[in-house]
């Protein structure tokens, strides 16, 4: 054997080696990584665009403001959010995907704007302009600081929220939980905590009224 | 009279050969002229089934263009998004064509080596020129995919894992060949790269691996749960 392939053979080697450890450490050392068991589709702090006066039957939406079939799939939960008003709890959740660059400073721009009570207003914000700001390398966190400047936001305590690190760590822990529940990609919904799975905006409106139903 | 007729007539035992005639050290050159030439026959081979059928899937998409795909944590799509976007068209028109032009001519390359054609430097330059461009447009590619479309097509891969012997292997071989002319440091730089030749590809590859790995850690990260 000569000296190239060995010396190229145990490049490899230790490119495996490492990867492997890195593995390991980094599924073991999971204290921010929450095991599925403790993942939980809707928490306490999950954001309810509407909620059911029963409560019975919750929809759930894992969400990045930067991907187009999010945008794609805002005006359907719109329609339902209107048609299943008082019947169905909505709750959003953060799923920034890392592809995009401004979705986690979306997530963080819209939780400080939930930090005073205006959640929803950023959220319809995002999409409405998403086609303007999406897609760019450059961070659009000023663009975003403009939005809460129109919606007449607290700017003092906006600014606070957004530079706090806890801001972007609660936005994480709801991507976290959504991997851990299997969410491999956005737009994904939880009916009644089951991921829902249907092709066409028919399945999707009978999968609801099952729900309902049952 | 040309000077291929001087050389012997052929050479079943390529190295040894033409170690004894040549003047010049005799490291042989990387993957020796005969596996340079099976490199760019097969490359070639293998480079141009990708392009195609990313040329093929270019036109699939042309027919549907309002398809709005979800956004998965699934680095490895199929090909038609990332044609879907800007850089898909780096000089107004399908990449893949670049492809197609381009791989075919390594490809027979290869074969007229095969068939025992000494071509002149010229040519050997000539050759220098396309794989460098390729080279450079592949791993332009490779940083779009990697950190503006953030999306990984099969066949692209295998587009720039063919690429990067190729560029790697006739570099070499051209670099060797002027190794007599080189400045003592280069030549000697030269040299080293001709016997580690093996290990220089292996750690090309590897960094690949690696900025691969960092961009879509998220999404490895989830088979680790």
């Amino acid at each position: 054997m000569s000296a190239n392939l060995k010396i190229s053979a145990a490049l490899v080697a230790v490119f495996a080696v490492a990867l492997a450890v890195f593995g390991v450490v980094r599924a073991q050392g999971g204290g921010d990584g929450l095991p599925a068991a403790n993942a939980a589709v809707v928490r306490e702090d999950s954001h309810r665009l509407s909620s059911a006066e029963d409560g019975r039957v919750t929809l759930v939406e894992f969400l990045d403001f930067e991907c187009e079939g999010c945008l794609a799939a805002y005006p359907f939960v719109e329609e339902l959010r209107q048609a299943y008003d008082g019947r169905v709890t909505f709750v959003a959740r953060y799923f920034p995907m890392p592809g995009h660059a401004n979705a986690e400073n979306a997530a963080v721009a819209v939780e400080a704007a939930a930090q005073q009570g205006r959640f929803e207003d950023m959220y319809d914000q995002m999409y409405a302009t998403q086609t303007q700001w999406g897609e760019k390398q450059e961070s659009q966190a000023a663009v975003f600081r403009g939005f809460a400047t129109d919606l007449g936001l607290d700017m003092t305590a906006f600014d606070a929220v957004v530079a706090a690190p806890e801001t972007l760590e609660r936005v994480l822990r709801d991507r976290e939980d959504g991997i851990a529940l299997g969410v491999e990609g956005t737009p994904t919904f939880f009916l009644n905590g089951k991921k829902l799975t249907v092709t066409t905006t028919d399945e999707f409106i009978e999968a609801i009224d099952a729900a309902l139903a049952g | 009279m040309q000077p291929s007729l001087a050389e012997p007539v052929e050479d079943p035992a390529a190295s040894t050969g033409r170690e004894a005639r040549r003047p010049a050290p005799p490291a042989p050159a990387g993957l020796g002229e005969r596996g340079l030439a099976w490199l760019l026959l097969v490359g070639g081979l293998i480079g141009l089934t990708a392009a195609f059928v990313l040329a093929v899937e270019k036109y699939a998409l042309l027919a549907d263009p309002t398809y709005v795909p979800s956004c998965s944590l699934n680095p490895v799509l199929s090909c038609g998004s990332i044609m879907a976007s800007a850089q898909a068209e780096a000089f107004g028109f399908p990449n893949p064509l670049l492809g197609v032009l381009g791989f075919p001519v390594a490809t027979c390359i290869g074969a007229v080596l095969l068939a025992g054609a000494r071509p002149a430097p010229w040519f050997w330059g000539g050759l220098q020129v396309g794989v460098t461009a390729g080279a450079v447009f592949v791993h332009w590619l490779i940083f779009n995919s990697l950190y503006r479309i953030g999306a990984l097509c099969p066949y692209c891969m295998a587009v720039w894992a063919v690429t990067i012997p190729i560029f790697w292997y006739v570099t070499l071989r051209n670099l060797n060949e002027l190794r007599a002319r080189l400045p003592r440091p280069l030549a000697t730089a030269v040299g080293a790269a001709q016997r580690f030749h093996g290990v220089v590809l292996t750690a090309w590859f590897l960094l690949l691996a690696v900025a691969i790995l960092h961009t879509f850690w998220l999404y490895w990260s989830t088979f680790l749960v």
